[in-house]
């Protein structure tokens, strides 16, 4: 269940990389980059509880829309919904992307920056900005430790010790009270980092971890879709641009490794076989994966 | 599940008396397994007439020939009903389309009235004389051939034989390699017989085996919108060698009928079979756009006097629609 859900929400990245690597293939927006940050509405939600994270950009440019942006991997969280929005006016535009997601179990989660990649209008220099990264504390729920497996005993535990709650309740809110307090004066937000463009150099995601990340996806969900997502990513891969073929991909100089061939020509036939002939197509490219990622290592 | 006698018997037999020309000969191979019929344009002396005897050789079926005249009468084709009069009553006398492999040679040589004796015979695969209908025999395959460069004496194709034809294919010169080894192999020996390699039963179970070559529903999607941007090309555009890029919608008068869709599928599932898969890619679609709709578009005089072939303006097109 768990992997199944982790690999859906693999499958959201790369398809949220799918339109921004199809731009990337053409041109790099010229952009000049005000501000760039990820932010939650929760900082400790409840496992099971819907939140949302939000990806804020604010460039001076009018652009009608922003391409090149990656969401972060969220790999350990349920994707819910995405909605986008973008606002152009005198003084540029604001672009904002808000993710409604769950996670299903408690713990500390680490939401790794989403990245930009422009062109600088103020050098002309090609780069990738980084928004800060999160830190979420998900707080059990008794039914989540119900569903992940716990035993009744939790529950009976859980039950018994509700009337503490309360007590603990009161002492939240004289908390609270204090927080609110420190936040009037120091009004740095808690979990929103300050967002400066800061050109870095991007740490390169190695092909062996996009393969990786392909084969949980396709290992978990053998579908067709899933084929078609993976084997878009794959070629994005191998530098292939949209709307080309298994030949011109196979003629790429990035193609010519014989594994690679291998995988790619395995893609393809998952993407393209009658349905009697999926399974064994996803097993053969599933196959192929491993052999690319073990010839990778 | 694939026939191994298609992509190394009759491929190899035709190898063996034509030198080079690999897209002429998939393409006959192609018609065979789509049960169309196919249309071989090209300058004289390219092989076109020696392709197709070798393909009908190559398979244990009936053969005729018909060379294209002026003169030429469509009962010289289909056949005529003649009076007997020891018997006294009219006796029908079949023509040479009753055959399984038909070259029809220079075909725009005789006028439209002719030509139009084909029509029946390629769509319906079937001739009326007189009162009376007859079936031809199954396989049915016409292989026309005609040369580009003669003006005179010559009459064009009408449209709807010309939509009839699944593929037209363009026979383009050989390579110095290939010049060199027709001269070696036909400079002191004539022409090599080509021995049968394949039955009739042959020809009908690989056709069933590429009807069963599955095509995806995203690729059907992709044919359709191939050939709808031949109808609206939008701002499709094609570099001219006289002017600026020239935008497709304006050399083109009228796009392709549905049956360039079909003959699309047809063609990829064939290109398929021949390289040994049970499912069709849109490398195989891409492969056969131009022999399956350079025939069917109608392209003004605009063409010509701009310096574009139909086949660039068909690349510009095919360029224009991702591939799924």
């Amino acid at each position: 269940m768990v992997r199944r859900s982790a690999a859906r929400v693999i499958l959201a990245a790369l398809l949220c990389g799918a339109a921004a690597a199809s731009a990337r293939a053409q041109t790099l927006q010229r952009l000049t980059v005000e501000s760039f940050a990820l932010s939650t509405d929760q900082g400790t939600p409840k496992a099971g509880a819907v939140f949302h994270l939000t990806v804020a950009l604010n460039v001076r440019e009018r652009v009608s829309s922003i391409e090149n942006l990656d969401l972060p991997m969220l790999a350990q969280l349920d994707l819910l919904g995405d909605e986008r929005q973008t606002v152009s006016g005198p003084r540029g535009t604001q672009y904002r992307e808000t993710i409604a997601v769950s996670a299903p179990n408690g713990g500390p989660i680490a939401v790794a920056p989403a990245t930009l990649q422009a062109i600088d209008a103020r050098d002309g220099k090609a780069k990738q900005w980084y928004t800060n990264g999160l830190t979420l504390h998900v707080v059990a729920t008794a039914s989540s430790v119900l569903q992940t497996g716990a035993q009744p005993f939790f529950a009976a535990l859980w039950f018994a010790l509700r009337a503490l709650l309360w007590l603990i309740a009161a002492i939240s809110v004289v908390l609270l009270a204090v927080v609110l307090f420190r936040r009037r004066r120091a009004p740095a937000p808690l979990l929103v980092a300050a967002a400066h463009p800061m050109p870095v150099t991007p740490p390169e995601r190695s092909r062996r971890q996009h393969a990786e990340d392909a084969l949980t996806v396709l290992a978990a969900e053998r579908t067709r879709a899933a084929a078609v997502v993976v084997r878009g990513a794959i070629w994005r891969m191998v530098g292939a641009a949209e709307g080309e073929t298994l030949g011109d991909v196979l003629g790429r100089p990035q193609s010519k490794d014989l594994t690679m061939r291998g995988l790619l020509i395995a893609l393809e036939r998952s993407a393209f076989t009658y349905d009697d002939d999926l399974s064994g197509a996803i097993e053969d490219a599933c196959a192929a994966l491993r052999r690319y990622i073990d010839a990778a290592a | 599940m694939i026939a191994a006698r298609v992509p190394s018997d009759l491929r190899l037999a035709l190898g063996r008396t034509i030198v080079g020309q690999e897209g002429v000969i998939e393409a006959l191979l192609l018609a065979l397994l789509a049960n169309g019929h196919v249309l071989l344009e090209g300058p004289p002396g390219l092989a076109k007439t020696l392709a197709c005897r070798a393909l009908a050789a190559a398979l244990e079926g009936d053969f005729k020939r018909i060379q294209f005249t002026p003169d030429l009468l469509p009962s010289d084709i289909v056949g005529t009903r003649i009076f007997d009069q020891r018997e006294s009553a009219f006796a029908t006398v079949l023509g040479p389309i009753f055959a399984n492999v038909v070259l029809a040679d220079e075909i725009n040589r005789a006028p439209a009235k002719v030509q139009s004796a084909l029509l029946e015979a390629m769509q319906e695969r079937q001739v009326t004389i007189g009162p009376q209908s007859y079936a031809l025999p199954d396989p049915f395959v016409v292989m026309a051939t005609m040369n580009p460069l003669d003006s005179e004496g010559t009459y064009a194709l009408p449209i709807a034989q010309m939509d009839r034809f699944l593929m037209k294919v363009r026979v383009g010169y050989p390579s110095r390699e290939e010049e060199l080894g027709i001269l070696e192999r036909f400079a002191v020996t004539d022409t090599q017989p080509v021995r049968a390699v394949a039955t009739l039963d042959d020809v009908r179970a690989w056709r069933a085996q590429a009807h069963a070559v599955h095509i995806d529903e995203k690729l059907k999607r992709y044919i359709v919108e191939l050939v709808a941007r031949t109808r609206d090309a939008g701002a499709v555009s094609v570099s001219s060698e006289t002017a600026a890029p020239l935008r497709v919608a304006e050399l083109i008068d009228y796009g392709a009928s549905p049956r360039a869709t079909l003959a699309l599928a047809f063609l990829a599932r064939g290109r398929a079979l021949l390289d040994g898969r049970d499912f069709a890619l849109p490398d195989d679609v891409r492969a056969v756009a131009n022999h399956a709709l350079r025939h069917r578009i109608g392209f003004n005089y605009r063409l010509a006097v701009e310096g574009v072939s139909p086949e660039r303006v068909i690349d510009a097109i095919v360029a224009s629609v991702p591939a799924p």
